[in-house]
């Protein structure tokens, strides 16, 4: 009885003009018990708005008027509110690191138990049984803060399945996570689902991971569902964002399109594939600008890096791959200066620009447009419009170029970041994680940005845990590990024959990409 | 598990919605003052022998803490939404930290977001965050004493009074609200000095020029204690009250627009068709 | 982060006393000091004060608080001791004479220098001595306690300030940490280049703005998770009552007061208090909301504070009887005397220190602590 209802359900932000995210225009749908249900759509779709609605964030959280009716565990979200929800409904958001009422693991998986007055015997049981089920009973004692971002998700899952809800709703669980996170936290939900039949509500824009544990899924669209429910396969199958192995299955007009690499490696054998090979048209590596001799880095009396050594040439984008703790950000921080090394040298004098992980940190002026202005005053330059309207070409930031950069979404505020360091001039680019929290839009306006900068005879550097960003822009690759480089080299060579390899190419090497595939089909 | 399903949801309102908080608020200003002003106003007579004087800040204090626990009461559930804990909080820890940062001239951070926050939300969350950001900033720097009431009240009351002040700047031009608002500061540099010597003035009667001594008139125990606060603190209290006004001057624009941007999570507006 | 580092390992380790036997053991010895301010008395209570510190403080910004509140006590006594010696003048014991003069009535209308006295010098250093010793004891207090159980061990009638204090305290560490990115970020964009005009602006927009966008997605994940389920409670609303009557009790006491009626002041002041002591435990009582995994007060930590507070008992009794070593006068100038019988009665407040500073074995099964 506990499934989830939306009759013609209709919602909008309060005082919603163009700066606000779409609303909700009647949607009907029905979520099955015990199924995991997989929301697709690009920024601004209205997925957040579709997933809020279901324990009533939205409207009562967030403000709004809203229309139709939710009905949950055969409650209506007109009538209750999100705390008299909080027994069915399990709610958990994107950013792992704003969900902690207190400072203690065990004490803030409590929290809900507190709130809804349980006795302290059933609270000992549930948390016990909780901290199991997700597999963080060691992390008890710890302060989120010093917890890594799967384990901190993980953590704020347990808060949201205290009270042993019926339904779970996540909204994008794994976009600021690392790949080893985000397996980690979609286990975990694949687990409670099939062990609890807790009934899961996912929206997630990289779907490699997501859409092979999904059972039905959903494409949003200007707040509409456009497409579904229906299964993951057919639904993914038609959407344009879907991961690259669909695709390659949809370019080589397969019947049945794979959604996993296994799938696909069957099929392709099944099938059999006979393709010549792709012609490398990477141009030759240009002049060095920039190459660092054996840096040597300690942070907090901890080495770092362990002598490492790379030159940056006019036109290289370089992917510098490697897991969390590698040393790739320390790297970046280390050739843009802003730590200094201990040993070792930097000899070029090409001016180099570095934008970090988290584009919040950067971004304060009113609009797009000043923000790219802050950088040129900052440097002492003249407000030069040409530029400005230059690099919101590059970076696709034409539609919101008077819009706060505070309201854009993750990944177009990453790219206002990119555009506001980038507008100094700097020859050398240096991109932390560029494609964390993007939706399919911002990667394919950040690919083209970053692919021009280099024909124009820059040079990029995106220290990144996403291969498929490496397979399709990089010319170059670094893999860092424990503080040194373990393999360096082109592209297609570092990448084959690793563990790090894009879908497609361990579908069909030597292919990197789809594209790639598609051109050789054309010829 | 399993609750009953509240069948209406009651009008929300996080305001100071019925009379009695209202007049708790009030009162409990009222009784601050007189706890902390008790140097100018108790007679002689009313401390029974010298011996016992010495009692009377630690009774303030007393006081002080009694008044804090009727205020605490005040805040009970339904009084506040998830929104205005965690605003409170973030805005708490922000200004707890800045109270770390040492500003040129004895000025310390912790006023100007105090401030601002109070007129962008309004005169109940300014009380509360002036409240909280000290609370924060003793637990985090180990400040907890029995000054710590007077520390409290003192930022609640000028968190309250920036909230006042902001109902009747929020209607007008930006600059001029911040300039206000900025005077404001200036003056809460010299008021919180002068209440804040106050917990420790009558403490120690050392029979010195300066110092407190039961049943003067009020007309000589003000000019001994503004003579004591002129020794003191003036020239410091100068410095921090104009790096409190140049703060907000300075940011302040920026500032209230983000926080207003804001506002509307507080008390969310909500219309169901 | 080192800042953060050391918050995280203050929280984390559990001292063998609770939160609120550590508070009573304060109050004890900060009462000790008024009864007894005789400054050789109050060197004992410092002495106390350090090697409770020395013991039972974990390393860390809490235990930098004990110098820290002791340096400031020194310093405000001393500005002190340099004012009354400018502006007090009986006439006494005259040390030497300074160029004088008379401030303008605006600023107080003193004599400012003139006759610099020993008497009136050592009076209020003596008087300073008070200051310091009770900001040792709260330095103490400060480095011993752990400052999250003294949150946690809040009345349930407070449940809901205790939590956004519990808030607050957890946006700290993120907030350092904001700081610190905002601040590379604000390097990064100039190509390491610092520029320091509005660069305020330029920090603390950004660390606001991400932290009321957490505070956002808290209150969501605060919403969700039932905070402020349910209505409040007949008692809650009872105790409100409770409260105002208390404090138009204080009200009333205070008017009694100033009308110089002692008695009655006394009876309302007392009335008050016992009101709003009565309000908190009435909401405490009737908010039926159980705490997880609270540390409880055991026997040992009531008796710990009950043996404290003989301390501040027998110094009163003393008062009473006229000991006349407690308090110290500069005139006649003597030194000041030392009574067997008041050091004795200082012994109970090294009560803390009967027990090993840390637990080496944490019972994670049970809340009690494991007694040695």
């Amino acid at each position: 009885m506990s499934t989830v209802e939306f009759r013609s359900v209709t919602f909008s932000y309060p005082g919603a003009g163009a700066d606000s995210p779409s609303a909700l225009i009647g949607i009907d749908l029905k979520v099955l018990e015990g199924e995991v249900l997989l929301v697709v759509g690009d920024s601004g779709s209205g997925k957040s708005s579709l997933l809020r609605c279901v324990n009533g964030l939205a409207p009562h959280s967030t403000g709004g008027t809203f229309g139709g009716e939710v009905i949950v565990g055969g409650r209506s979200t007109r009538n209750h509110l999100p705390r008299d929800l909080a027994d069915i409904v399990g709610f958990v958001h994107q950013d792992p690191e704003a969900q902690f009422v207190v400072d203690r693991v065990e004490h803030d998986v409590a929290f809900a138990l507190e709130n809804l007055g349980l006795d302290e015997a059933s609270m000992r049981r549930r948390v016990e049984e909780v901290l199991d089920a997700l597999g963080i009973a060691h992390l008890r004692d710890r302060s989120p803060a010093t917890l890594s971002g799967g384990e901190r998700q993980r953590c704020a899952i347990a808060g949201a399945l205290a009270l042993a809800p019926s339904v779970l709703v996540l909204d994008e669980p794994t976009s600021q996570l690392d790949p080893q996170g985000a397996d980690d936290v979609l286990a975990a939900l694949s687990r409670l689902n099939a062990d609890l039949g807790t009934t899961v509500l996912l929206a997630e824009h990289r779907l490699e991971r997501a859409a092979p544990i999904a059972d039905r899924a959903i494409v949003m669209s200007r707040g509409e569902i456009i497409d579904g429910p229906d299964t993951t396969a057919a639904v993914i199958g038609r959407y344009p964002g879907a991961p690259s192995v669909t695709r390659l299955g949809r370019a080589l007009g397969w019947p049945e399109l794979p959604l996993t690499v296994r799938d696909a490696r069957a099929t392709a054998t099944r099938l059999g594939v006979d393709l010549k090979a792709p012609l490398d048209q990477r141009p030759a590596r240009g002049e060095t600008l920039l190459s660092a001799k054996d840096l040597r880095v300690d942070i907090a009396r901890r080495r770092v890096l362990h002598g490492v050594s790379m030159e940056i040439a006019a036109g290289d984008v370089i992917a510098l791959l490697g897991r969390n703790g590698s040393g790739k950000t320390t790297l970046l921080r280390a050739l843009s200066n802003l730590v200094s090394a201990t040993s070792g040298e930097i000899v070029g004098s090409a001016s180099i620009a570095y934008v970090p992980q988290d584009p919040g940190t950067l971004l304060f002026a009113p609009t797009v447009r000043d923000e790219l202005a802050e950088t040129l005053r900052l440097l002492g330059k003249p407000r030069d419009e040409g530029a400005i309207d230059c690099w919101i070409e590059s970076l696709g930031l034409r539609e919101v170029e008077h819009r706060h950069p505070r309201g854009l979404s993750g990944g177009e505020r990453q790219r206002v970041a990119i555009a506001a360091v980038a507008i100094g001039g700097a020859q050398i680019l240096l991109l932390d994680e560029p494609t964390r929290g993007m939706d399919a839009a911002s990667r394919a306006a950040l690919e083209l940005a970053v692919r021009s900068h280099a024909e124009r005879g820059g040079a990029v550097v995106l220290a990144t845990h996403d291969v498929e960003l490496a397979a399709r822009c990089a010319t170059r690759v670094t893999v860092l590990g424990d503080g040194e480089i373990v393999a360096e080299g082109d592209a297609r060579q570092v990448l084959s024959g690793s563990l790090f390899a894009p879908q497609v190419l361990r579908v069909l090497p030597p292919f990197l990409t789809v594209e790639e595939v598609e051109m050789v089909i054309a010829e | 598990m399993s609750t009953a399903p509240t069948s209406e949801i009651k009008a929300r309102s996080f305001g100071l919605s019925s009379a009695r908080p209202r007049f708790v608020y009030l009162l409990i200003t009222v009784l601050g003052i007189a706890a902390f002003l008790y140097p100018f106003w108790l007679p002689q007579d009313a401390l029974p022998n010298s011996a016992h004087a010495g009692d009377a800040p630690l009774l303030a204090a007393l006081v002080g803490v009694i008044v804090l626990a009727a205020l605490a009461l005040e805040i009970r559930r339904g009084t506040m939404n998830g929104a205005t804990v965690a605003i409170l909080g973030v805005l708490a820890a922000t200004s707890g930290l800045l109270r770390l940062l040492d500003l040129p001239g004895g000025g310390s951070g912790i006023f100007f977001l105090i401030i601002l926050a109070g007129a962008a939300f309004g005169p109940r969350f300014g009380m509360l965050l002036g409240l909280a950001s000290m609370s924060v900033s003793a637990l985090v720097t180990g400040g907890i004493g029995p000054w710590l009431p007077f520390q409290m009240l003192a930022l609640g009351w000028m968190g309250a009074g920036a909230g006042f002040l902001g109902i009747v700047t929020q209607r007008m031009e930006k600059r001029l609200e911040i300039i206000l608002l900025a005077a404001y500061g200036w003056i809460w540099g010299f008021l919180y000095g002068a209440i804040l010597n106050l917990w420790f003035w009558p403490f120690v009667r050392d029979g010195g020029a300066l110092s407190w001594k039961p049943g003067l008139s009020f007309s000589e125990t003000l000019q001994r204690y503004w003579a004591f606060y002129v020794g003191t603190s003036l020239a410091w209290d100068a410095a921090g009250a104009l790096a409190n006004a140049l703060i907000i001057l300075i940011i302040g624009v920026a500032v209230m627009q983000t926080l207003r941007r804001f506002a509307h999570r507080l008390e969310p507006v909500v219309i169901l068709r | 982060m080192s800042e953060t580092q050391e918050i995280k390992q203050a929280h984390a380790v559990r001292s063998s006393w609770h939160a609120v036997a550590w508070l009573g053991w304060a109050l004890a010895a900060a009462m000790s000091v008024q009864l007894a301010p005789s400054p050789v008395y109050i060197a004992i209570i410092v002495s106390i004060c350090a090697l409770a510190v020395e013991t039972h403080a974990v390393e860390g910004p809490f235990k930098r608080a004990f110098p820290a509140l002791i340096a400031l006590g020194v310093i405000f006594s001393f500005i002190r001791v340099v004012l009354a010696a400018l502006t007090t003048h009986i006439g006494e014991r005259v040390l030497f004479s300074l160029p004088q003069a008379t401030l303008p009535r605006l600023l107080g209308g003193f004599t400012v220098g003139g006759t610099i006295e020993t008497g009136v010098i050592l009076d209020a250093l003596v008087a300073g001595f008070t200051i310091i010793g009770v900001m040792a004891v709260f330095g103490a207090l400060n480095a011993v306690i752990s400052h999250y159980e003294l949150v946690q061990s809040a009345p349930r009638a407070f449940h809901e300030a205790g939590i956004a204090i519990t808030v607050a305290l957890a946006f700290v560490p993120s907030t350092i940490e904001s700081v610190h990115a905002v601040r590379e970020a604000d390097r990064a964009r100039t190509g390491g280049r610092v520029v320091r005009r509005a660069r305020s602006l330029r920090l603390v927009v950004p660390v606001l703005e991400r932290g009321l966008e957490r505070a956002v997605s808290l209150a969501e994940s605060m919403d969700s998770r039932g905070f402020s389920h349910g209505e409040p409670a007949r008692g809650e609303r009872v105790a409100g009552w409770l409260g105002l009557a208390g404090l138009l009790a204080l009200a009333a006491s205070f008017v009694a007061l100033i009308g110089r009626s002692t008695d009655s002041a006394a009876i309302f002041g007392l009335c008050g208090g016992a009101l709003i002591i009565a309000a908190v435990a009435v909401a405490s009582r009737s908010n039926a909301r159980a705490r997880y995994r609270r540390r409880r007060i055991t026997k040992a930590d009531a008796l710990m504070v009950a043996l404290a507070w003989i301390s501040p008992a027998a110094l009163g009794v003393l008062t009473i009887y006229g000991n006349d070593t407690l308090t110290w006068s500069a005139s006649p100038l003597a030194w000041p005397q030392v009574g067997l019988i008041p050091v004795i009665a200082l012994i109970p407040l090294l009560a803390p220190m009967v027990r090993r500073p840390w637990e080496s074995v944490i019972d994670s099964h049970s809340n009690e602590l494991v007694t040695p």
